[in-house]
C-alpha cells in the first residue's frame, strides 16, 4: 500500500491532446474515483498510471519513488479491466494464480509437467494455492475455482477480475469501469461489495468510471475530469454541494441541475426580471448563471420566483421529479417533490416556484463559480 | 364423453404437425443427402470394393482376388518406400511449414505497414501454380547450369571451403540434387514448406486477430515481462484452435503432394523411388498402368489416414482447445 502521485501528466496522440497538464495527489488508503463523460480522458490517465502507456510529459510517484520510466510489470500494481480480460483457456483457480506464479516463480518453475519437480516449486505451489483459496473466500467464488472463465456469467468473471487483482499485495489498485459490463441490479450490489472491499483492504484503488452515481457512492475524493483537466477534486459531497466548476454541476447530480441565466444590477441580482435575495460584489460581470439543484426548488403559492405549466412527472415512488415549463424561460427546469405534492404537479397545472437563497450556485459567464456572492438573510427566511 | 373428445382431439393434432415437420424436413435434405451419397460416398465404396478385384479399365469384367492388393502394399519393397516417402515428407513439411507459419504470422503482425509487403510475398508462392515453379525449380536445381549450383560454386577458395559440405563439393562438384536419391525427397520438402507456410501464415495472421488485444496488457500488469512469457500466456492458448485446423490441413495437403514429383520425374518417382509419394503411386498405378485394383488398395490406405487425421482434430476441437 503506497501514496500516489500525479504530477503534470501530459498525453497527446499525434496533434490531439488528451491530457493537459494533470496532477493528483493521493494517500495511501484512499479511494479517488476519476469520472467523467466518455473521452475526457480518464482512462488514459489510468492507463498512464499503470504503466500500459507513455505520458507525453510529467511524472508518476509511487511510495516517493519515480516511476515513470518503469515498466508496467514492475511497478507493483494491479488492475481490473472493462473487459476483465481472463485467461480463457486457464481455470478460476489458474487465473487468480498468473499474478503469483509470474512474480514468485521463476522460468523453469513455471514450465509445463517438469516444472513441477523442480526444487522449492511444490513448496511455492502451496503457498499459491493457500492465497488463491484465500482470494476466492474473500470474493465468495471458492465453488468456482475448477471452472473456465466461458462458464461464468459476468457478475462471477468481474469477481475473479477482482480476485486475480487482490491475490498480491500491490502498491494500488486500479479499476477501469469494472462494472460497466453488469446488469443494473448487480452494479449496486457489486458497488457496495468493492467499497466493503476497499475498507477492509484498507488499499489505495483508483476508480475510473463515467457513472457517477458509483463514483458518488464509493469514494473517499472525485475527481471530475473533462476535456483532459480535472475539474474539481473533492469529497463527494463537496462535488455534489460545492462545485467549483458549472461542468461539475451539471456532471454529478441526477437529474441534472437546473441552469438559468441571472442577471446584475449595481450589487442586486435579478432572475427573470425579479429580484433575488443574492447580493454579488460590484465587479461581478454583468450575466450571470445559477445553478438550482432539482431538490433546491420548491412549489410555492406566495411570492414565487418562476412560474410556469408542469410539462412532465416522473413518480419513482419515494419522490416525484417534475419537469415545469417555464413561463419567462424557453427552458425547462425538473423538481423534486415529495409524494404529498403529488396532487399539485397534474399535466399542465400552473406552479409557482421559490428556493432558498444559500441553494443557489452562482457562476460566471465562462462557467466559475462565483464565491462572493453573499445571501441576503431576511429574504431567506421570506422565501422559506 | 364429452370431456374425453375434447382431450383426446389436440393430442391428436398436435402429432400431425410434428410429422409433417419432419416430412418437410427430410424433403429439405433429399437433394443434399442424394448429392452427398452419389459424389462422395457411392465412390468411395466403389474404391473400397474395386481395391479387392484387379480390374483394369476396359476389361469385360474382373475377379476377386481379396486381401491380395493390400498383401502387396505391406510387403513389396516399392510400397516400403512409398510409405517412407510420403511419411519422410510429412514429418518434415508439417512441423516446419507450421513453425515457420505461426513465425511469420507473428513478425508480419507486429510490424505494422511493412508488414503487410511481406505478406504478400509469403502468400505469392500459395497462389502460384505448384507445376509452374516446379518447372522454374527445376532449372534453379540443374546440377551445372542451375541458379543454386553456380551460386554454391562461388563459395569455392573463401573461408565457407572450411565447412565439410562447400569441401565435398568444390572438390568433386555440387550435389545433383533431382538426381541424387540421398537429396531428392529433401528438395521435394524444400519446396513444399516454401510454398505451403504463407498459406499456414494468412491462417495464423486471421487466429492472430482474434486475440483480445487487453489480455496482453493483463499479462503484463500480473508480471509476464518477456515476450515468451506473453506468448506462452497469451498468443499460444488463443491460437490453440488456429493451431489444430493448421495442423490438420498441413497434414492432409502434406499426404497429397504431387505436382512436383509429377514435374521432376513424370516416369517414376525420383532416383531410386526416393521420392514415391502415395499421391503419385496412385497415379502411377490406378491411371498410369491402369491396375484399378492396387490403385483403389492405395487410394483407401490414403483415405484411412485422412479420415483418422481427421478424427484427431475433431477430437481435439472439442476436448482441449474449445473454450467457449
Amino acid at each position: 500500500m503506497a501514496q500516489l502521485a500525479i504530477n503534470n501528466i501530459t498525453k497527446t496522440f499525434g496533434d490531439t491532446s488528451v491530457l493537459k497538464g494533470i496532477s493528483l495527489d493521493i494517500q495511501d488508503g484512499e479511494f479517488v474515483s476519476l469520472v467523467g463523460p466518455s473521452g475526457c480522458g480518464k482512462s488514459t490517465l489510468l492507463r498512464i498510471i499503470a504503466g500500459l502507456e507513455e505520458p507525453s510529459g510529467g511524472h508518476i510517484m509511487i511510495a516517493g519513488t519515480d516511476v515513470t520510466s518503469t515498466r508496467a510489470s514492475d511497478r507493483n500494481l494491479s488492475m481490473v479491466f472493462q473487459s476483465y480480460a481472463l485467461y480463457p483457456h486457464l481455470t478460476v483457480a489458474e487465473n487468480i494464480a498468473v499474478p503469483l506464479r509470474m512474480r514468485t516463480m521463476n522460468a523453469t518453475q513455471r514450465l509445463p509437467l517438469i516444472g513441477r519437480v523442480m526444487p522449492g516449486a511444490s513448496d511455492k505451489a502451496k503457498e499459491i494455492a493457500q492465497a488463491v483459496q484465500h482470494a476466492a473466500n474473500v470474493l465468495e467464488i471458492d465453488l468456482l475455482l475448477d471452472r473456465k472463465p466461458g462458464q461464468l456469467s459476468g457478475g462471477q468473471r468481474q469477481r475473479v477480475a477482482l480476485g486475480r487483482a487482490l491475490v498480491r499485495e500491490p502498491a494500488a489498485f486500479l479499476l477501469d469501469e469494472p462494472l460497466s459490463n453488469l446488469d443494473a441490479k448487480l452494479r449496486v450490489q457489486t458497488r457496495s461489495e468493492i467499497a466493503e472491499l476497499h475498507r477492509r483492504l484498507n488499499a489505495t484503488f483508483i476508480y475510473v468510471t463515467h457513472d457517477q452515481v458509483e463514483a458518488m457512492t464509493m469514494s473517499d475524493r472525485i475527481a471530475v475530469m473533462m476535456g483532459g483537466e480535472i475539474l474539481q477534486c473533492a469529497p463527494p459531497e463537496v462535488v455534489y454541494d460545492d462545485p467549483d466548476d458549472i461542468r461539475v454541476a451539471e456532471f454529478i447530480g441526477s437529474p441534472k441541475i437546473n441552469i438559468l441565466p441571472v442577471e446584475r444590477t449595481e450589487r442586486d441580482l435579478f432572475l427573470f426580471g425579479q429580484r433575488l435575495p443574492l447580493t454579488a460584489k460590484l465587479d461581478a460581470p454583468a450575466l450571470l448563471q445559477i445553478g438550482l439543484r432539482p431538490e433546491a426548488l420548491r412549489l410555492t403559492k406566495t411570492a414565487p420566483l418562476m412560474t410556469g405549466q408542469v410539462a412532465h412527472c416522473e413518480n419513482l415512488g419515494s419522490e416525484i421529479f417534475a419537469q415545469i415549463a417555464l413561463d419567462e424561460h424557453t427552458g425547462r427546469v425538473v423538481i423534486k417533490a415529495t409524494p404529498e405534492e403529488r396532487h399539485k404537479l397534474s399535466l399542465g397545472a400552473k406552479v409557482g416556484l421559490g428556493f432558498a437563497a444559500t441553494d443557489a450556485l452562482v457562476f460566471g459567464p465562462k462557467g466559475k463559480r462565483l464565491r462572493d456572492i453573499e445571501a441576503t438573510a431576511c429574504s431567506v427566511s421570506e422565501v422559506a | 364423453m364429452v370431456t374425453l373428445d375434447t382431450s383426446s382431439r389436440p393430442v391428436r393434432r398436435a402429432a400431425s404437425p410434428t410429422k409433417r415437420q419432419a416430412r418437410t424436413a427430410w424433403g429439405l435434405t433429399a437433394p443434399a443427402l442424394t448429392l452427398m451419397l452419389l459424389i462422395l460416398l457411392v465412390p468411395v465404396a466403389v474404391a473400397g470394393l474395386l481395391s479387392f478385384t484387379n480390374y483394369s479399365l476396359g476389361n469385360s469384367g474382373f475377379d476377386w482376388v481379396g486381401i491380395q492388393n493390400y498383401e502387396r502394399l505391406f510387403t513389396r519393397s516399392t510400397y516400403a518406400k512409398m510409405f517412407i516417402a510420403t511419411f519422410t515428407y510429412v514429418v518434415t513439411v508439417v512441423p516446419i511449414s507450421v513453425g515457420l507459419g505461426l513465425g511469420a504470422a507473428l513478425v508480419v503482425n507486429s510490424m505494422g505497414r511493412i508488414g503487410d509487403i511481406y505478406k504478400t510475398i509469403y502468400f505469392l508462392p500459395v497462389m502460384a501454380t505448384l507445376l509452374a515453379m516446379a518447372i522454374a525449380w527445376e532449372f534453379m536445381l540443374h546440377p551445372s547450369i542451375g541458379a543454386v549450383n553456380r551460386t554454391l560454386e562461388m563459395g569455392c577458395g573463401t573461408w565457407l571451403e572450411t565447412l565439410p559440405f562447400f569441401a565435398k563439393g568444390c572438390a568433386d562438384g555440387f550435389p545433383l540434387w533431382l538426381g541424387d536419391r540421398d537429396y531428392a525427397i529433401w528438395v521435394i520438402c524444400f519446396i513444399g514448406i516454401w510454398q505451403g507456410f504463407g498459406f499456414n501464415m494468412v491462417l495464423y495472421l486471421a487466429g492472430l486477430t482474434s486475440v483480445h488485444r487487453e489480455l496482453y496488457h493483463a499479462a503484463e500488469m500480473d508480471g509476464a515481462k518477456t515476450g515468451w512469457e506473453r506468448f506462452r500466456l497469451v498468443t499460444w492458448p488463443a491460437l490453440g484452435p488456429t493451431t489444430v485446423f493448421v495442423v490438420t490441413i498441413s497434414c492432409i495437403r502434406a499426404f497429397q503432394v504431387f505436382d512436383t514429383i509429377e514435374a521432376f520425374w513424370p516416369q517414376g518417382g525420383g532416383p531410386n523411388k526416393s521420392a514415391y509419394v502415395m499421391m503419385f503411386a496412385i497415379f502411377e498405378k490406378g491411371i498410369q498402368q491402369n491396375l484399378i485394383g492396387i490403385g483403389s488398395a492405395i487410394t483407401m490406405l490414403f483415405l484411412v489416414f485422412v479420415m483418422f487425421l481427421t478424427l484427431i482434430q475433431r477430437w481435439l476441437v472439442e476436448r482441449k482447445v474449445h473454450y467457449g
